[in-house]
């Protein structure tokens, strides 16, 4: 295979101009991804690394696309900040990889999921041609957004070289609560519960765990004040849910690792509402899964991919394979393709980027 | 692309009409001048242009044989919703139709458990939390117009607010949408998941914000929010504009993540006061207001930080509102601010340039000198949390050349936000009014791009067209005063 790094914008360029099929890679951190680009020649975005620019005071960070989650991570911390959308696989994957999969974590649940911090990128088509899309401040509705467009375009579309993104201050605490259902009907009333409340969950999630259900969430504020929003809340899903126990958790780990013990051939995010849980989980309670951002995603591991996409398919829904070798990594539904075929014709209309 | 045809009005044989009364019943199809008169204008009302005719279906499949129709027999058309763009982005083609969502209106589901409402595009912004405040719930985004204007308008320009730093604009609050494309393809993106589209290109994202170019929004799935427990909002006055945007800096590294902060000068506090009697500190130069909203416990513990803040940050009077009823009334004048001006001047331009937060004191610096090169006024309103100006430009339009001097003063402001490395708009769009500042943001190639973009999916400009791009047919400038509806103290400009 054929695989190239080129180190500036003009490179890459000059070899998206060159080759005929084209696939990017980063990390190379969601393997099925990329054991479906066959022939085509490998774009690494290792040259596009590093932090570019980042002013803590607007609220904006700037990065190159191959610059690695863990990189950025450590340089918001250091500010007091984060990624709300909380990128997927942060110690493995980079920026770029992560948007163009769009892969968000636990945290996802309390402000919101990459589209919705994403602010702009710098990106070289199929044609080759170098350009901006959206802007670098926190606020900009000028001209067409194509930079949310590029959240999830698996590299099809465009390659992204740079990235821009709305960050947030962290929370300075958190403080995580594991309670036991004993079914899943039980769990989902909580949720419910829960939407309609006043609380401002960190993350919340749900999976199966012996003899039951687990629903784990998370809270984040102030030191003085989380105990008491903790016992606050501990005592209302006791006394409106079907809780059987509740307890805090010394870590966060179980609640923002959503595929901690999710082992499998194959391993497929769903998206969902909360609602369509009930019938997909009656015919996957044979593969381990986890719930997340509330009941709006779902992890599954298989090493049945087949029947995955049968139920996928079934039941309305799509998946994306990132873990195991795939003949494609979209299960289930076809995607929509009036709109974004027209996307393709402009910005790849000689089918390169795969 | 060949000559666009047009409606000649009046004339009832046109083959066009003839094939929209096959669609419309004769009330709902509009074609005589007076009928045609409250759509001649928008929320910028500088411009006026007369449609050919204007229908209003009251359903999705009269929107797309509409649509259908105006692809198959080239006639532009612009979707309105209750008219409030500042841009001039539902402006009419002249003698082209104008497709009027208002009575698309419904609100077809409220899932209060999973926190989404499914609407047609032209339900009401507020409309939405009043169905679903029983439910601890409310929709988050409010343009200061959010008493009038509708859904469809908000995503066509992804309408903000005041409220917009820490739960963004509308694209941030639309999960799935139906929309019927200009060439009359209909097709369905994203879901009732949090996650949005969730898997592919996010569809949402584009379409939120094309200006009405790429279609019309038929049924959208909206996420709603839970109604935060408590509230906190403080206004501070300040001698001087720059301590006020400096005590906006302060606030942000603090660490806080205030829902809104908002900056008044001089003039917009007069005009507010005089207009509401707000009760605001009659010689502030400046006026600050954040607001802290959430679970009441962490708002609290926010609040006693935030008053450190402020105190250090040289306000010479501090007030916290002690009732929602003294919340309402700091907002009332802030959110008057707009309507209050247009009661100083016979006149005014309204801008909502972006620039980085940490530069707005020069910003504003700069505003103030441009306008003495001019020798107009300028008040400043402004969404300091995002660094969304809002300069508004007071001019007399009854004096001759006094519009294009304003103007030309908008025109100087917009290329200072880009200079700054900002936008030319943070909300109201581009429109028909920014289009010429657009080669200021963007390369030609980029341009181009967004051109191709509107032409794949609109061969023959139809949706909108004029709006957005530089260059292309414009109506004559015309001025005179408020908006009939803000004259009645029903909108207000943001």
């Amino acid at each position: 295979m054929n695989a190239s790094a080129p180190a500036s914008v003009g490179e890459l360029q000059a070899f998206v101009k060159a080759k005929e099929r084209i696939h990017v890679v980063g990390n190379g951190s969601k393997p099925t991804l990329h054991q479906c680009a066959g022939d085509a020649a490998l774009a690494r975005t290792g040259g596009f690394r590093g932090i570019i620019e980042y002013q803590p005071q607007e609220y904006t960070l700037t990065a190159g696309a191959g610059t690695p989650v863990s990189v950025i991570n450590a340089e918001l911390k250091r500010n007091g900040q984060y990624l709300p959308f909380d990128p997927l696989l942060p110690d493995a994957s980079t920026i770029g990889g992560t948007v163009a999969a769009n892969l968000s974590g636990a945290r996802r649940y309390r402000y919101g999921g990459i589209r919705d911090f994403i602010l702009g990128a710098r990106v070289v088509d199929g044609l080759g041609r170098a350009f901006r899309v959206g802007g670098k401040v926190v606020k900009n509705a000028a001209g067409f957004d194509l930079s949310k467009f590029l959240v999830g375009s698996l590299g099809r579309y465009a390659i992204m070289t740079e990235l821009t993104f709305k960050v947030f201050p962290e929370p300075p605490q958190h403080r995580a609560l594991r309670l036991r259902y004993a079914a899943l009907p039980d769990i989902l009333d909580a949720v419910y519960y829960l939407n309609q409340n006043i609380f401002e969950l960190d993350s919340l999630e749900f999976a199966p765990a012996d003899a039951g259900w687990s629903l784990l969430l998370c809270l984040t504020g102030f030191a003085d004040t989380l105990p008491r929003r903790m016992g606050a809340l501990q005592e209302s899903l006791r006394a409106d849910t079907a809780a059987l126990e509740a307890g805090e958790l010394d870590g966060m780990a179980d609640v923002w690792q959503p595929l901690a013990g999710l082992s499998g051939a194959y391993l497929v995010k769903v998206a969902l509402a909360p609602k369509q849980i009930p019938a997909l989980d009656a015919r996957i309670s044979h593969m381990k899964r986890r719930y997340s951002i509330g009941g709006n995603l779902a992890w599954v591991a298989t090493d049945d991919l087949k029947r995955l996409d049968a139920v996928l398919l079934e039941q309305g829904l799509r998946g994306l394979c990132i873990r195991g070798a795939a003949s494609s990594p979209l299960l289930g539904m076809p995607l929509e393709d009036s709109l974004s075929a027209r996307v393709k014709r402009v910005l790849d209309p000689m089918n390169k980027l795969v | 692309m060949g000559r666009p045809t047009t409606i000649e009005n009046l004339k009832m044989n046109h083959p066009f009409i003839e094939a929209l009364q096959e669609i419309y019943p004769a009330e709902r199809l509009l074609t005589r001048d007076v009928q045609l008169l409250p759509y001649e204008s928008d929320g910028l009302t500088a411009f006026q242009t007369k449609p050919g005719a204007v229908v209003l279906p009251v359903d999705e499949d009269e929107i797309i044989s509409t649509v259908r129709l105006c692809h198959r027999m080239d006639v532009p058309f612009v979707a309105r919703g209750s008219g409030t763009s500042l841009s001039g982005g539902s402006l009419p083609i002249a003698d082209g139709l104008v497709i009027g969502l208002n009575r698309m209106n419904r609100i077809k589901r409220i899932d209060a458990g999973g926190r989404i409402a499914v609407v047609e595009p032209g339900v009401i912004n507020l409309h939405i939390t009043h169905a679903v405040e029983q439910y601890g719930l409310y929709y988050a985004p409010d343009p200061s117009s959010q008493s009038i204007c509708t859904i469809g308008g908000n995503i066509a320009f992804n309408s903000g607010g005041a409220h917009c730093l820490k739960y963004g604009m509308t694209s941030n609050h639309v999960l799935g949408m139906k929309v019927v494309l200009a060439d009359g393809t209909v097709t369905q993106f994203g879901s009732e998941s949090l996650d949005g589209v969730g898997i592919g290109p996010d569809l949402i994202g584009l379409f939120v914000g094309s200006e009405g170019l790429f279609g019309i929004a038929l049924e959208i799935t909206l996420r709603l929010m839970p109604a935060p427990e408590r509230y906190r909002t403080v206004l501070a006055a300040y001698d001087n504009l720059g301590r006020a945007g400096d005590a906006v800096s302060m606030v942000v590294a603090s660490g806080l993540l205030p829902g809104a902060m908002e900056i008044m000068d001089r003039l917009s506090i007069k005009a507010a006061e005089a207009a509401v009697a707000a009760g605001y500190p009659p010689d502030a130069e400046a006026l600050l207001i954040v607001e802290l909203e959430g679970e009441a416990l962490q708002v609290e513990a926010e609040f006693a930080q935030l008053q450190g803040v402020i105190e250090a940050s040289g306000a010479f009077e501090i007030r916290a509102a002690q009732s929602e009823e003294e919340r309402a009334r700091i907002w009332k004048g802030r959110k008057s601010a707009f309507s209050a001006v247009g009661r100083l001047s016979p006149d005014f331009i309204v801008q909502d340039g972006v620039v980085p937060r940490s530069r707005l004191g020069e910003a504003l610096q700069r505003i103030g000198e441009i306008k003495d090169k001019y020798g107009l006024d300028v008040a400043n309103v402004f969404h300091a949390g995002d660094g969304n100006l809002h300069p508004l430009i007071l001019y007399d339009g009854r004096e001759p050349g006094a519009l294009e001097r304003a103007e030309a003063l908008a025109g100087e402001i917009l290329a200072m936000c880009v200079e700054l490395g900002g936008s030319i708009t943070g909300e109201h769009g581009i429109g028909m009014e920014k289009r010429d500042y657009m080669p200021a943001m963007f390369s030609d190639l980029e341009l181009e791009i967004m051109m191709e973009l509107r032409r794949a999916i609109d061969p023959v400009e139809i949706a909108n067209r004029g709006k957005m791009f530089p260059g292309l047919e414009a109506p004559a400038l015309q001025q005179h005063g408020l908006h009939p509806l803000e004259k009645q103290g029903v909108i207000s400009r943001e």
